[in-house]
Formats: structure tokens, C-alpha cells, sequence
């Protein structure tokens, strides 16, 4: 059989074999213009996945069973288990239930890399491509074999007929090892991963029978009966436990170690790399005990480098840095600004304050390392991008990417803390591993996950936004101001000194940059003037600590768009008021942008909302109730969220009595999935609003446990609604694990605000910051 | 050195007795239900009921627990089996009810605390076989050494799990 061209893949049979047989839908390059060196590179790299290889995407067997594989590992989103099955079945025509099996994360036995972030890809992820591609090639296929016309065969669950005659998908590859060519982009080893190129043909919505229906993730039954693969549960022949002994301080060296006890802790072992101090012993509570004896012997020098958190919005305004950083300017800015300003009848002039907070996953990072005799090196763990890891290693270790495997894993929630590749320990049980010549499982305790890992970073916002006298916003202007927001060196490998990426600069590429970027598209298009700009600087205290470590920060679900929704839709709200309007009218007036018309007016509808301007006249009584709005367009989807407070003005502790969120993604995969991340994102957002807050002093994060950085408890959970709008005509899936998070905290300052007639531009929304802004 | 009853099995143990019962658990019994969560009793990923009280192995020494008899996620089956007087043919087929209804409400998101969730649930709904909404927060919040911590945020999720699971066991495991 010749190659065929298949909207720029190709198929061709490799050989004909006697049993078995599997169509094998893989990646090739050939013919593919403008790719990058790396990626050729990355692709032909030894423990990868390759187009030559038959493993691949998709494998069709002859027992009609299918086999899918990404890159994109599992944090609680489901997506892979629910929405990617869904879409290969929909775009393959074949049963939801035939797709068995989903290989995840592995960097050598999946295809594309890339995060556990942005899932569905705004409707293209790679594997619906991949599956696009796949299924032409079957419709080839079975052109041949049934001897009719492409044109003239349909498929349904799997079974292709035409002229009267039909055979399964199984029967199409049986004795047969065919294999498919598809054009791909990028670099396997970067955040972003492979991307699957060209414009295979999709299945036109209004055809879908498999997309638009609930289904369950089936790891939920192994997860309930302890079946899971958990990287908790990971054990290795010969594998011994580490625990860390850390710095006491963000920028504290080593000055001794302490000794070890060796009549106490006979089988134990202190290993020493640089400001790196690992103990490591044949069980797992010996570890724990001979790192904190040797821990308290170990001496640190002092360090001051960082302004704490009572001090920390002085420090961003005053002292911090932001001229070094090239200023950017979102695409959306428009028009003279400051002529349009000083000609409104009203302004507003206000700055709004985020602190640090913490992703603060349930279980501390855990990984272990097998450095091999042979120079390859497994490192078994829960990270959401497993082939990124795999390049910070072989960069640690100055050795190539093909002697470095990564074996993912189930874990806790991560929320964007190790997107960019490694999650905390597992650079460190590399070290250990490699010193020890056995596999080494380092956890990490959890008061070294609140004081180790990054953070969110804190942001400020001046905001300024002048209205005519008919209560139309003619002028806004915004200037957000955060520190760098992506640190991907591996701790390890800093405290080690061996060899890392650079710390964000103002020099770097992409995420590595302390470039502060426009991450809130604007949707209020009917304001006729719009400067919106970002200033970014360097990590609080890491250019002055001699470990260069400092406060480092790392993308929290929502990362940037967050910090910079919150001031802007305060400040929106804060204008309707100003215009005497209420606050949902308001926005629908400001804007043209029919979803996010329809995702205000259904939760106006859904809420039980006063339609009125804000404050409410009647603002006497023990507690007072408000209302208020946010609104936000995330990843190909619009967001619309009302909370409902309650506030008692004696001690300023807010309840939040219940919120409501429409979502409109456009094309909804899996409506029950959605609505249960839509009710977790809400549960989180009410919890970074009134509760989280880094806590940290001039040398340390001094949040050491969920005592010291407390999140939303089940007593505290207000009733939540989620209304979903499924909109086939806009054709692709908006993503819907984020955004939900990031809508509580603006609607509740403004339902404060409907509540009191005050005003609290600062988050957490605690009665330490309340109470003086309604005594005030 | 301890003898532990855990999921209705007599096991001998030899790690030291001042070791936490979470890692006697999942390293010398190969128990993962139970989660590393705090080492502190500050967030119940690690919990097990424990004569039939949801009690932290993280912080429960391996003395504390000799003689007694321990319950894991993996021994709720076994557990609810033994409440009904099942057959041994039809225990090896069943699911506590609480674990039906945490996979029939799609419950966990990433679930790493669901453990100690289901624990808790199960605690609960032997001693309140139809807790009021209000009562099931109480049970999760104030009920233990603290609350029973979710990051993902399943809290709504768990409250109709816990309903459902009740309706299933007055309906004698059938969902």
C-alpha cells in the first residue's frame, strides 16, 4: 500500500501480520514545515514516544477495544477519564464504553507533554486532532475493504458499513499493523508540550450523541475502594526513606551539620550536598526521627532579606522594583485616556491589594527516585507536567533527557504549582538516590510544604475609571503590579547548586519572565477609552538571598487573571454605584459581548437578585445582607457569579449565605463533571476570600500548617447554584476546572459593599482588615 | 512489637510502638486507604475508625492501637458485610454503602482526603443513621481533633454522599 495523504497525515501499512494486529495512530515530522530544532530533537529521543514507534495516541484493537494516551496527567479535573474519552469516542463514532483504557503522564509510554492545565485546549485538545485523524484513516480503510466510496460509509458505535455490507473496527485492523503519520509542533521538554498540527475534519456538532452527556470518571471507584495508583503508595525493592533538613531561613547557608546518633538511629544516613541535607534510613518513621535529631544540631546562618507580610503592600509600592521590567499594555487598550479622564463628571481612584497565598495541596510533595547503575533514572510522582520535569533533571544533572523517565501518578490538587514541571521533592530524591545508589522516596512534612514550596504571588492594582454624567464609564484605566509569577527551578537543585534555569528575569522567555502580562481579557467594549497595563519585578527577596531562593512564586489556579479580575470587578461595581446603577445593568450596558450578556442575565435570573444600585438603602440591624456580581471570560469560557453575604459590623466576620455561577463554556462535554468543578472552584474561591493569606516574617514563611494558613471548613460552605448554559453553536469546549475559583472573592467585596455602604479593596476579606473599614 | 486487630484480621506487628499507626499501616501492612496528609491531626486524610471511632493514625501511636480493632477504607466493605450478616460469596461483591454513594455522586475531585471522608461518614451514620444537613457539617468540622479539610473544595459533593449513603443503608445496601 502506498502512503496516503490524509489532510496532511499520512497512513501507511507497515507490514501485515499473522495475529493480533493494531492500528497505531502515532506523530511524525516528515513533511512537516516550520518545526524547531527541539522539537525533531525531542521526538527522537530515546524513552519517548516516536513517530517511527508504534506507540502512540490512540490504538484501535481487535477485540474493539481503544487505548488512548496524553500527556496531561490527572489533578481532580477528570477531564482525561471523562471529557478526553467522550471526545475520541465522539470524533471516532465509537462507544464511550469502548475506550478502556487511558494512559496518562508517563513521559515514555504518552505522546505530547504538556501541563495538567487547560484541558480542553478552548475544543482542540491534542487528542481530539489525534482522533480526527485517526478516524479518516479508518474510513480509508474500510473503503478498500468493503470496496465502496468513502462518501458512502457511515459509522456508528464502532461498526463502519456500507453497500450493504459492514465490519467492526477491531475486524478493519485485525492482521494488520498499519500506521498512521500525523503532523505535530513544538517541544516535548517545554510547559506548553507537543501540539498536534493541521486541520483534520471534525465532526460537526450537531451530530454529537456522546459529547453533552454526563458520564462517571472511573477512577472515582478506585479512589473509594483504596485501588487508586497513588505516588503516596510507590515502593521500590531496596528503597530506603528520606526526610529533608531544610534552611532555616529563605536565604540561610549551612554552617555545620548536625550529628547523627548512630547508638538511636543505627541504619540511618546524613547526605550533604551544598546547603542540601537529607537523611535517609530502611524505614520510614527512623527517617523521620533521625532528621529531626539531626536537624536540631544543624546550625544556619541568619538572614533579614524580605519585608514580611505586615509590611508587604509598603514594600511593593515603595521599594520594589518595577522599572527594570519592560511595562506591558493589553491589546483591548484603546483610545486617549487621560484627556477622556479629566473631562468625567465622576471618578473613582482606588488601589486594591492581593496577598500571597498558598496552592496548599492536601498532601505534602512526595516523589521517589531511582538513579539506576545503567544511567537511566525513574522518578516515580504526582506533578502535572511530567515531561518538563524530565528536561530540569537531565539539566540538574548535566546528562541527556533520554536516561530520565517519569512515571506519573495520582496525588493531591496541585492548582497550578507544578505545571511547569516538578512538584518539590523529586530533584531531591534524585541527589539522594544518586548518593546512595538505591531508590529513595523523599516526603516532604507538612510544615516544609507551607515554608518550600512557591506561592501566588501578592499583586496591587491602581485603578482609576471616570464616568460621564449619564452614568456611562468614558474612561478606565488600570495599572496592575505583581511580582514574577512562574518559578520552575527544582529547590534541590538551588540548595545543591547544581544546575537550574534561571531564575525569572526581565530578560526571560515566556512564563520564566518577570514580565507582569494583561491576563483578564477585557469584555466591557462599550467604554470608549481603555488603558490597561502590567508592571511586573523580581521575586521578593531572591536576588538578595545567598541561597537565591527568597519567596518564590508559582501560578495558582487562575494565575494572573485572578489578581487582576478581583480590582477590576470591584472597581466596576464600585462605578455602578457611582452611576447609581445596579451593578448587573450596569455591566450589560458597558458591554456588546452576547455570552457575557447571557451568563449576567442567567445568574440575575437563578440568584434571587435585587435588581437596584448598590449600597442597599437599609443598612441598621445586628447583620446586614447584600448582594454583588463578578464577572470573568476564561479559556473560551464566560463566568457570571452573584454572592449573597451576610456581615455582622460589631466584629466584621462576614458569612457568605450563597453564591450562584453561570457557565457558559460553549459546547458542554460532561455536565456533571462541570457543575461538581464549578462547586469546588466556588468552595475554594469563598476560601481565598475571606480566609488566605500568607503569613511571613523577614526570613521565613511563618504559615507552617493548616493552623497557620486555615482554609474554608464544611460548616462554613454557603449553598451554591450552578447554572450551565450549553451553547453547541459556539463549536468549541471552554475549559471549566479554573475561572470558578477566581469569581467569589469580587462579588463578595461588592456584596460588602451592598451590605455597609463601605468598601474593602483588600483580600483576605478577615475582620483584622474589615472591621476598621466599616468603624472608619 | 504489637499485636493489631485491622479489618477483622489478628496481625503482628514488628515496628517499634511509638511509631504512628498511619505508617505501620501503609508501609508494614500495605494499607493505602489511609493518607499522608499533616502528621498532625490537623486535616483527617490519615483517619481509620478505630473501635468504630474515626480517630488521625498520623498521630495515634502503634501502643495506643494494640489490642484494638482498626478499620480502613479497605475494611468498609467487610465492615458493613459483617453489619448485614452477609454471605462471605455475597461481601466479596459488595461496597459499603458510603462508598456507593461517594461513586454515585462522583464525590471526589482529586481525592486525596476522601479517605478520611468515608471514615467519617462512617462514623457517623452508625451512630445517626439520618443526619440532618446540619449535623453532617458538624460531624466534619467540629466533631474530631479538627475539621476534615478539602482543598478541591467537595464539601457540597460529600453532604448528598452522605444523604444518599443513608437512604441506601435504610434501604439494607441496595442504592
Amino acid at each position: 500500500m502506498k502512503n496516503q495523504n490524509i489532510f496532511g497525515a499520512s497512513l501507511s501499512r507497515r507490514r501485515f501480520v499473522k495475529a493480533g494486529g493494531a492500528l497505531f495512530v502515532g506523530f511524525g515530522l516528515a513533511g512537516v514545515d516550520g518545526l524547531n530544532n527541539t522539537a525533531r530533537a525531542a521526538t527522537t529521543m530515546k524513552n519517548t514516544l516516536d513517530a517511527s514507534l508504534p506507540e502512540s495516541w490512540i490504538e484501535i484493537h481487535p477485540d474493539n477495544t481503544i487505548l488512548i494516551r496524553t500527556g496531561k496527567n490527572d489533578f481532580g479535573q477528570s477531564t482525561t477519564f471523562t471529557a478526553y474519552r467522550q471526545i475520541v469516542a465522539e470524533e471516532l463514532s465509537a462507544s464511550l464504553d469502548s475506550i478502556t483504557t487511558v494512559v496518562a503522564g508517563d513521559t515514555d509510554r504518552t505522546p505530547d507533554g504538556s501541563g495538567a492545565f487547560d484541558f480542553l485546549g478552548s475544543g482542540m485538545p491534542n487528542i481530539r486532532k489525534a482522533a480526527a485523524y485517526t478516524y479518516q484513516a479508518l474510513l480509508d480503510l474500510a473503503s478498500q475493504r468493503l470496496r465502496i466510496p468513502k462518501n458512502q460509509i457511515t459509522v456508528r458505535d464502532g461498526v463502519v458499513s456500507g453497500g450493504g455490507k459492514s465490519i467492526t473496527y477491531g475486524q478493519l485492523v485485525q492482521g494488520q499493523q498499519l500506521k498512521l503519520t500525523i503532523p505535530v509542533k513544538g517541544d516535548l521538554l517545554s510547559p506548553m508540550g507537543l501540539v498536534v498540527d493541521g486541520n483534520p475534519p471534525m465532526k460537526p456538532v450537531s451530530q454529537y450523541t456522546i459529547i453533552g452527556k454526563s458520564s462517571p470518571n472511573y477512577i472515582t471507584a478506585q479512589k473509594v475502594t483504596a485501588k487508586a495508583n497513588w505516588a503516596t503508595d510507590v515502593r521500590l525493592p531496596g528503597m530506603l526513606h528520606a526526610r529533608m533538613v531544610h534552611p532555616k531561613s529563605l536565604g540561610s547557608t549551612l554552617v555545620s551539620v548536625g550529628t547523627l546518633d548512630r547508638a538511636k538511629y543505627p541504619n540511618a544516613q546524613v547526605i550533604v550536598k551544598g546547603n542540601l541535607v537529607g537523611v535517609v534510613a530502611p524505614t520510614e518513621w527512623e527517617a523521620i526521627r533521625a532528621s529531626q535529631q539531626v536537624a536540631a544540631g544543624t546550625k544556619w546562618r541568619d538572614w533579614k532579606g524580605l519585608p514580611g507580610h505586615a509590611r508587604l503592600f509598603d514594600y511593593l509600592k515603595r521599594d520594589a522594583d518595577w522599572k527594570t521590567t519592560r511595562v506591558t499594555k493589553s491589546e483591548k487598550s484603546k483610545g486617549d485616556v487621560a484627556p477622556a479622564m479629566s473631562a468625567a463628571a465622576k471618578k473613582l481612584n482606588a488601589t486594591y491589594q492581593l496577598p500571597y497565598m498558598k496552592h496548599a495541596p492536601m498532601g505534602p510533595t512526595v516523589a521517589v527516585a531511582d538513579v539506576r547503575a545503567d544511567g537511566n533514572i525513574y522518578i516515580y510522582t504526582h506533578n502535572q507536567n511530567p515531561q518538563a520535569l524530565r528536561g530540569q533533571i537531565a539539566q540538574m544533572l548535566s546528562i541527556s533527557p533520554d536516561n530520565v523517565i517519569v512515571r506519573a501518578a495520582a496525588g493531591p490538587g496541585h492548582y497550578g504549582r507544578s505545571n511547569g514541571g516538578n512538584a518539590g521533592a523529586e530533584d531531591e530524591a534524585v541527589i539522594l538516590s544518586k548518593a546512595v545508589g538505591k531508590p529513595v522516596r523523599v516526603q516532604w512534612m507538612r510544615p516544609e510544604d507551607f515554608q518550600w514550596s512557591t506561592q501566588s504571588p501578592a499583586a496591587y492594582s491602581d485603578v482609576e475609571v471616570g464616568l460621564d454624567a449619564n452614568g456611562r464609564i468614558t474612561a478606565y484605566q488600570i495599572n496592575h503590579y505583581m511580582p514574577a509569577m512562574q518559578d520552575d527551578r527544582p529547590i534541590g537543585a538551588v540548595l545543591a547548586g547544581l544546575p537550574t534555569m534561571p531564575a525569572p528575569n526581565e530578560n526571560g522567555v515566556f512564563i520564566g519572565s518577570t514580565v507582569n502580562d494583561i491576563q483578564d481579557p477585557w469584555i466591557y467594549d462599550g467604554v470608549s477609552t481603555v488603558l490597561e497595563q502590567g508592571y511586573g519585578t523580581f521575586q521578593l527577596g531572591q536576588k538578595a538571598s545567598p541561597l537565591a531562593v527568597g519567596l518564590r512564586d508559582h501560578s495558582m489556579r487562575t494565575p494572573g487573571q485572578f489578581q487582576q479580575n478581583f480590582p477590576r470587578e470591584l472597581a466596576i461595581s464600585e462605578a455602578a454605584a457611582l452611576a447609581g446603577a445596579d451593578p448587573i445593568q450596569f455591566r450589560i450596558d458597558h458591554t456588546k459581548e452576547e455570552r457575557a450578556i447571557g451568563v449576567l442575565k442567567a445568574v440575575r435570573d437563578a440568584s434571587g437578585w435585587e435588581t437596584r444600585p448598590a449600597p442597599r438603602s437599609k443598612r441598621e440591624g445586628a447583620v446586614l445582607h447584600g448582594q454583588g456580581v463578578s464577572v470573568m471570560f476564561r479559556s473560551a469560557t464566560f463566568w457570571a457569579c452573584v454572592a449573597h453575604i451576610a456581615v455582622t459590623p460589631a466584629t466584621g466576620a462576614i458569612k457568605v449565605e450563597k453564591v450562584t455561577v453561570a457557565v457558559d463554556p460553549g459546547v458542554v462535554v460532561n455536565p456533571m463533571q462541570l457543575k461538581r468543578q464549578v462547586e469546588g472552584g466556588t468552595v475554594m474561591g469563598v476560601s481565598i476570600a475571606l480566609l488566605e493569606e500568607l503569613q511571613f516574617d523577614e526570613s521565613a514563611i511563618t504559615s507552617r500548617d493548616w493552623r497557620g494558613y486555615p482554609i474554608l471548613k464544611m460548616a462554613d460552605i454557603p449553598e451554591i447554584n450552578v447554572v450551565i448554559l450549553n451553547k453547541p453553536e459556539v463549536g468549541t469546549y471552554g475549559g471549566g476546572s479554573e475561572a470558578a475559583n477566581a469569581l467569589a472573592a469580587p462579588a463578595i467585596a461588592a456584596a460588602l459593599f451592598d451590605a455597609t455602604g463601605k468598601v474593602v479593596r483588600r483580600l483576605p476579606l478577615k475582620p483584622e482588615y474589615v472591621l476598621p473599614v466599616l468603624k472608619a | 512489637m504489637a499485636t493489631i486487630v485491622v479489618n477483622g484480621v489478628k496481625r503482628e506487628v514488628q515496628a517499634p510502638l511509638d511509631t504512628p499507626l498511619l505508617y505501620v499501616l501503609r508501609n508494614d501492612l500495605e494499607l493505602t486507604g489511609p493518607q499522608f496528609g499533616c502528621g498532625l491531626s490537623q486535616c483527617g486524610a490519615c483517619s481509620v475508625l478505630l473501635d468504630g471511632k474515626e480517630i488521625r493514625s498520623c498521630t495515634t501511636l502503634l501502643s495506643l492501637a494494640a489490642g484494638k480493632e482498626v478499620t480502613t477504607l479497605e475494611g468498609l466493605p467487610a465492615r458493613w458485610a459483617k453489619q448485614k450478616g452477609l454471605s462471605a460469596a455475597d461481601a466479596e461483591k459488595t461496597l459499603h454503602p458510603v462508598q456507593q454513594a461517594w461513586i454515585q455522586e462522583q464525590t471526589p475531585l482529586c481525592g486525596f482526603c476522601q479517605n478520611g471522608m468515608m471514615i467519617k461518614a462512617t462514623e457517623l451514620l452508625e451512630q445517626k443513621p439520618s443526619p440532618t444537613v446540619q449535623e453532617i457539617k458538624e460531624a466534619f468540622t467540629t466533631s474530631g481533633p479538627s475539621a476534615h479539610l478539602c482543598r478541591c473544595g467537595s464539601y457540597t459533593a460529600i453532604i448528598q454522599a452522605v444523604q444518599l449513603a443513608s437512604r441506601i443503608m435504610a434501604n439494607g445496601g441496595k442504592a
